[in-house]
């Protein structure tokens, strides 16, 4: 400040702005002149001309209320070094939310107003605290039992509707979608795209609001349908690009949270070289890149193709067994039935000329039993003929034809005949 | 005979013939009769099975042809 200037002011006792902006702009400079690290949180962050804008908060810890707040600006020639290696150490650029370590120096400007001015970043804070936070969300995951639901998940055998979580027109949707389409099986994919915003502030509400989609077109489909048959057979998380992208939006606890407990299995590409997001840790498969998301789609496929090859070939080759043995049972019967009903034949053949033979056997036991009868009859009756007893010298008398057997039948002056062995003799009774 | 009699049924008749006479059943009068009655029976099941015979015959030709 001039020395005249300064005179003037005083005797006024009314500064100008400027004088009065010039004084705090001394005192700073005389009581504020060393450089200092300083922790903060970023509440904005912009580039401009090559410089970078900032704003700086720290929040009382349990409030979450502002406590201090103040502007701070790196200037390009500092920038053009410190970015590169933020983002190289941290795999993303400086963004609103992050706690970072600065290295500042007080300004006053009469004219622009208080400022820090950024002459390093130390990213190993920022990595430290990204850290921490991860493992708060991840702690705070498996907490609630819901860090490994996705892996008990199963991606369907025949997984073919595919509900994908994307960038519009990001190369990596792209990549996955000829990958599927040029698949050398020429297995169909039904691939059906959720927008979403795949970098920044916005991934996690962007992803979830694509997730609520899916998930209405899944559950009306299953209440308007059948329960088992469903809309998608899976959701694929994919983005494919620039290595230093911000995939900082992909480690949120409410994200994390509604992939983990979203009932179908998810499968993640989104791309990182440096530590596993939290969205691969809590999805059912993760895969580095777009195109091996589409690998997996269709390894899957041919899975089932080859089961299903191999339950083919079983099957035939039960078949054919089968067949095979029916036909050499055939031939064997072929060969066997009419020797068995020849053999049916011969046996009733035989059973006939049994029956002829014991025929004329019974006959003629029958005709010998009957004459034998017939001479037994003939014996008795010999026994009978009176001209026996007459030849052994007994006599018959007969009266009128008649035996008699008793004289009181007789009286005197019948006539009677007797009967001897060579005649009869006729003779009249006395008395 | 019926030509409409069954093998079977011939077989039975036969064989209830072949009994009565083993067993004396028959009156002697009938027994000529009955007799005829079973060569008639006697020789149409014999007829019947030289036919199955060479029908049988004849498949298993065809069938090894």
């Amino acid at each position: 400040m001039k020395s005249e200037e300064f005179a003037t002011a005083m005797m006024n006792e009314h500064y100008t702005l400027r004088q009065l902006n010039l004084m705090v702009r001394d005192a700073i400079e005389m009581h504020l002149p060393d450089e200092y690290w300083v922790e903060a949180e970023l509440s904005e962050c912009r580039e401009n001309s090559g410089h970078c804008y900032m704003e700086l908060i720290e929040k009382d810890e349990r409030s979450n209320t502002p406590v201090a707040r103040a502007s701070a600006k790196c200037w390009r020639q500092t920038w053009l070094m410190v970015k590169p290696y933020f983002e190289r150490t941290t795999g993303q650029p400086l963004r609103v939310g992050m706690k970072v370590l600065l290295k500042v120096y007080a300004q006053f400007h009469e004219a622009y107003g208080f400022s820090w001015i950024v002459s390093d970043i130390d990213p190993t804070y920022t990595l430290g605290d990204m850290a921490r936070k991860r493992q708060e969300i991840i702690r705070q995951l498996k907490e609630e039992g819901v860090f490994d639901l996705q892996r008990e998940l199963r991606i369907p055998t025949f997984a073919k509707r595919i509900a994908v979580i994307s960038a519009q027109n990001a190369a990596g949707y792209g990549d996955f979608c000829r990958q599927l389409e040029e698949n050398e099986y020429g297995f169909r994919f039904d691939v059906t795209l959720f927008p979403a915003i795949m970098q920044g502030e916005q991934v996690e509400q962007s992803v979830i609001a694509a997730l609520n989609k899916i998930y209405e077109l899944q559950s009306n489909h299953t209440s308007q349908f059948s329960p088992l048959s469903s809309h998608f057979d899976c959701v694929v998380i994919i983005r494919g690009g620039g290595a230093t992208a911000d995939l900082s939006g992909f480690d949120t606890l409410a994200l994390a949270e509604n992939v983990a407990q979203f009932p179908l299995p998810v499968i993640t590409g989104i791309g990182h070289d440096r530590d596993e997001s939290i969205l691969d840790m809590i999805s059912n498969t993760k895969v580095k890149t777009p195109t091996a998301a589409a690998a997996l789609l269709i390894d899957n496929l041919l899975h089932v193709l080859e089961q299903l090859d191999d339950a083919s070939q079983r099957i035939s080759h039960a078949v054919n067994q089968r067949i095979s043995n029916q036909k050499t049972k055939i031939v064997t019967m072929t060969s066997l039935i009419p020797t068995l009903a020849l053999r049916v034949v011969g046996d009733q053949r035989h059973r006939i000329e049994m029956m002829e033979n014991r025929l004329p056997i019974a006959i003629e036991r029958r005709l010998t039993n009957q004459k034998h009868l017939l001479e037994s009859l003939n014996i008795k009756l010999q026994g009978f003929d009176p001209q026996l007893l007459l030849s052994r010298g007994y006599s018959i008398t007969l009266k009128d034809g008649k035996a008699v057997r008793d004289p009181q039948q007789l009286k005197p002056g019948d006539e009677i005949e007797t009967r001897v062995e060579k005649g009869t003799i006729r003779s009249v009774v006395k008395n | 005979m019926n030509e409409e009699i069954k093998y079977e049924e011939a077989l039975t008749q036969l064989e209830t013939i072949v009994r009565k006479m083993e067993q004396n059943e028959y009156d002697i009068d009938e027994l000529a009769a009955q007799l005829k009655t079973a060569q008639r029976l006697i020789k149409f099941c014999k007829d019947k099975l030289t036919k199955t015979e060479e029908e049988l015959q004849k498949i298993q030709a065809e069938a090894n042809s």
